[in-house]
């Protein structure tokens, strides 16, 4: 009995993998076919760009750039620095997918990660460029910055979470209300703040980079060719190990994942959900909120206010990181990184090719969009078995549904 | 074939993973005969429907229709062969009116327009022939349950089909409207129509029935003609042993209250009414007391209001000396309180949980199932695997079962399971054994009466006569939120109890003396 339970979940983990990587194929597939369209209608882009540019998607960080010595061809093979990238790409991806995978356990959809994003971002900013080093150290700023993302971020997450929890009003609208505010506050301090960078000349709109006051986050040997990786992706990396536990194997994390199950039985069970909506909810933005610090406290990102701009894509793409992980913490590591493999693997292809940016975002968004196919061909697989052993077609979920149940699971 | 069967399901075998739901099972139904199928909650019946139905697709066996072998891959297959089912849960559009429904999918049109004239005169005229009075402008939201069943079996007429399959119909009826459907059923029946009649009620297969198959744990046991029969050996059949249908207790004996409920007022959602009005009552040590009383005269509101889900607005609830009025649930379920909720879906279980996540609801936060915060696996898997095994709490895999995959029987078992076990003073038991067979309700009872007479108070709310008369030491009648009457089981009738509940009758003296 034990062993052909085994077996099942084995069956079960690597279909759910052998899903994933055929909607990743299907996603690449198609991207080369809208390649292929894109060289055939545009005048500018030589028919010879769409085999470039789909081995260049195939091969996302592993191409090392042109070889002029050999007839401009597109090489590949190991690059350090791509790969760096992808790791400091990946590391907000990875916190905001958490943010939004933590809040779904508990029955909520945290579409507000790109305000908290913003918060912390504000909030991380501006700790580490309003503390003068020379003062306070270095690496005790980073460590106040940080610290203050969170705390902006988990405020930020708490205000839907008490409307939810209080008044019942939908945490999506608050959500989307208070990105909104975000946007505006934040735009508003930044305007009026002493942190605008004048020392390029042009720009407007830029804050200082926090590495002009000698904040920066720990290499600890992650450096990759000069690239942007840092420790960042280490913390990341913790996060979402500490973000398992507490929802596996904690008491906290058995009712929040009770409440997000069934709110009623566990009120009914004596759990306090208010309680556990409002932490769900501003655990979630300190989540996204670090994300941002993790970014911005690199030391060499520019951040630009602008309201009509600054709902950061990195917050809305936490959800994408989330679902495609099935919301499961660890897979948020891996999603992000994902995330992360085809922003980058995008720009090689504006940089390289004729392909502009806007095609590339496009390429990347269809990819993305196919990935989350994921379950549709998982229980098409399911079905295909099922014609054989005549598994039910109603019910994609491998369950045991004893003899009973099915079909009159809403008892009145 | 020597005898005319209209279908013929021939060793169907359905296997689930960790069980197998039908295991070689045959089943021939003749035309125009009531063939009931009989089993407890899990025996199988509904899965060997759905596979008639084409809902599931069987590992062997075959199905024949007028001797014929047939196909049947989706319910469509299913409607082409004249095969109509109702399930327990209706399958209606709310806000559409009755008419609306029956034609929902087989639309009479010219060119796309809705021709409803001449399905309203079909629906007439079936409605007239059989029996089933239901008004075909009504909405269905504004109907009756005893008319959404009449419109769904309008629709099976409807679509013309031959072989119908009733899926527990009488589950969700009152008294009066069981009546009225066997009365259609006969009818039926008499104009040639083939009924397949799943229940576990056997009353209502001895009224109706002309033949009975019965399953147990998914194997066939057998079919008997009804006329030869009787109930406890359809019962023996069923359970595999015999069972008492009364419940075997000693008279209790009371000690002192646990519950003292003064003056509880509720107020109620749907009007501006008062759901409950000032009820005042004790229940003591080693006696069960139950609140009787049709449903919606202010039970739930009173049980929500008990159990701390809702907020009352006047009176006082003591328990065990302590006054937990304005206390929360986990307050009063530390006072001593267990709680059997009315609805296991909602209330009683997390259905997307393992079995062992189900049985710790209550206790997950005390040692040794947590230790500084974290979830203790291998406590809460040996508590699952002892209770699992004292209360016979049956699943595919154990400790790790989706709950939401058991069958309803056990998942009630579950939430006895978990309830009596906290050991609590006062155990209230709402509806402990809607929907179950009598196998499990005799079990269910029995557990009941056990804490009883080991001390407990015990507070019963039901809506069964049946049960409200084997099972109670005193009767409590609510009728539109209010005690109208205390009864003695022992003393009165069912006769007597039905006029309490009906509001004919009421015995205000003893009320006002058990509330001062």
């Amino acid at each position: 009995m034990k062993e052909k339970k085994e077996r099942t979940l084995w069956n079960d983990g690597a279909k759910t993998v052998a899903a994933s990587l055929l909607s990743i194929l299907m996603g690449v597939v198609f991207g080369g076919l809208l390649l292929l369209l894109a060289a055939l209608l545009l005048n500018n882009i030589p028919l010879s760009s769409a085999w470039e540019g789909f081995r260049i998607v195939l091969g996302g960080i592993f191409n090392t750039g042109r070889d002029y010595d050999r007839g401009s061809a597109i090489t590949f093979g190991f690059n350090a620095r791509l790969l760096g990238d992808m790791l400091f790409r990946g590391t907000p991806l990875i916190m905001t997918g958490l943010s939004v995978a933590l809040a779904y356990k508990t029955g909520l959809f945290n579409i507000g990660a790109p305000g908290q994003y913003l918060m912390g971002t504000a909030a991380s900013l501006m700790v580490a460029l309003g503390m003068d080093t020379s003062v306070v150290p270095a690496p005790l700023v980073w460590l106040l910055a940080f610290c203050a993302a969170i705390l902006a971020g988990a405020l930020w997450g708490c205000i839907p979470g008490l409307f939810k929890a209080h008044l019942n009003v939908n945490e999506v609208i608050t959500s989307i209300m208070t990105n909104w505010i975000a946007a505006n506050l934040v735009t508003m301090l930044f305007d009026g703040s002493r942190f605008i960078n004048n020392v390029d000349y042009g720009k407007t709109g830029y804050c200082l980079k926090t590495s002009s006051n000698g904040v920066a986050t720990a290499k600890l040997g992650l450096d990759f060719g000069g690239s942007s990786a840092n420790a960042g992706i280490l913390i990341a990396v913790a996060f979402a190990v500490v973000t398992y536990v507490v929802i596996n194997k904690t008491v906290f994390g058995y009712e929040l994942r009770s409440c997000g199950s069934n709110k009623n039985a566990a009120r009914y069970a004596g759990m306090n959900e208010k309680r556990n909506i409002v932490l769900s909810m501003a655990i979630a933005g300190g989540l996204s909120a670090a994300g941002a610090a993790l970014y911005f406290l690199q030391g060499d990102v520019e951040f630009y206010w602008h309201t009509s701009m600054s709902l950061p894509a990195t917050g809305f793409n936490g959800i994408p990181v989330a679902l495609l992980a099935s919301c499961s913490p660890i897979g948020c590591v891996f999603s992000g990184l994902f995330m992360a493999y085809l922003t980058i693997s995008g720009s090689q292809l504006s940089n390289l090719t004729a392909y502009n940016e806007y095609i590339a975002d496009i390429i990347v968004a269809v990819i993305v969009y196919l990935s989350a196919f994921t379950l549709f061909f998982k229980s098409l697989m399911d079905r295909k078995k099922a014609g054989k052993a005549g598994t039910p077609k109603s019910e994609p979920a491998p369950a045991a549904p004893a003899a009973e149940t099915v079909g009159k699971e809403a008892q009145p | 074939m020597a005898e005319n069967y209209v279908v013929e399901m021939l060793n169907i075998t359905k296997v689930f993973p960790g069980i197998v739901a039908n295991d070689n099972i045959t089943l021939q139904l003749r035309r125009g005969e009531i063939h009931a199928l009989l089993g407890e909650n899990g025996a199988g019946k509904s899965t060997l429907m759905s596979v008639l139905f084409g809902l599931y697709q069987p590992e062997k066996g075959e199905i024949h229709m007028d001797g014929k072998r047939v196909d049947i891959r989706n319910p469509n297959d299913a409607n082409a062969l004249h095969i109509g089912m109702v399930h327990q849960h209706f399958k209606l559009v709310e806000c559409f009116t009755v008419l609306d429904n029956i034609i929902l999918g087989v639309e009479p049109n010219k060119l796309g327009f809705l021709q409803k004239k001449e399905a309203r005169k079909k629906v007439v005229e079936l409605s007239e022939r059989y029996g089933l009075m239901v008004d075909p402008d009504a909405l269905v939201e504004d109907i009756t349950v005893g008319m959404q069943q009449r419109t769904e079996i309008l629709k099976m007429l409807y679509r013309e089909n031959e072989i119908l399959i009733f899926d527990e119909p009488t589950a969700v009826l009152t008294p009066q409207e069981i009546h009225e459907l066997m009365q259609i059923m006969k009818n039926l029946a008499a104009e040639g129509k083939s009924i397949l009649f799943i229940t576990h009620k056997l009353n209502e297969i001895m009224e109706v029935s002309d033949r009975c198959s019965v399953l147990r744990k998914g194997k066939y046991i057998g079919t008997v003609d009804i006329k030869d029969t009787t109930k406890e050996e359809l019962s023996r059949m069923m359970v595999g042993r015999d069972v008492k249908f009364a419940v075997d207790k000693s008279p209790a004996q009371p000690g002192e209250a646990v519950l003292k409920v003064r003056g509880l007022t509720v107020p109620s959602k749907s009007h501006h009414n008062n759901a409950v009005k000032d009820v005042s009552f004790e229940v003591r040590r080693g006696e069960i007391v139950c609140i009787a009383g049709i449903d919606g005269n202010g039970q739930t509101e009173f049980v929500y209001a008990l159990s701390g889900l809702e907020k009352a607005s006047g009176g006082s609830i003591e328990l065990c000396g302590k006054d937990v009025s304005r206390a929360t649930i986990r307050q009063r379920s530390q006072a001593g309180m267990s709680h059997i909720p009315e609805d296991r879906h909602k209330h009683g279980l997390v259905l997307d949980f393992s079995l062992e996540d189900n049985l710790v609801l209550q206790r997950y936060m005390d040692a040794p199932y947590q230790k500084g915060g974290f979830i203790q696996r291998e406590p809460i898997r040996a508590y699952a695997e002892e209770l699992i095994e004292k209360f016979d709490i049956r699943s595919g895999q154990g400790p790790v079962t989706r709950v939401r995959s058991m069958s309803g029987g056990n998942q009630q078992k579950a939430i006895i399971a978990r309830e009596v076990d906290l050991n609590a003073d006062l155990l209230v038991a709402v509806q402990p054994t809607r929907g179950l067979d009598v196998g499990a309700i005799e079990y269910i009872h029995s557990q009941i009466v056990a804490q009883r007479d080991l001390g407990k108070a015990v507070l019963l709310v039901s809506l069964e006569l049946d049960e409200v008369m084997n099972l109670s030491d005193r009767i409590l009648v609510m009728y539109e939120g209010e005690i109208v009457g205390e009864l003695d089981p022992k003393t009165t009738t069912v006769e007597e109890l039905g006029l309490y509940m009906a509001g004919a009758k009421r015995n205000t003296g003893r009320k006002e003396a058990a509330a001062s």
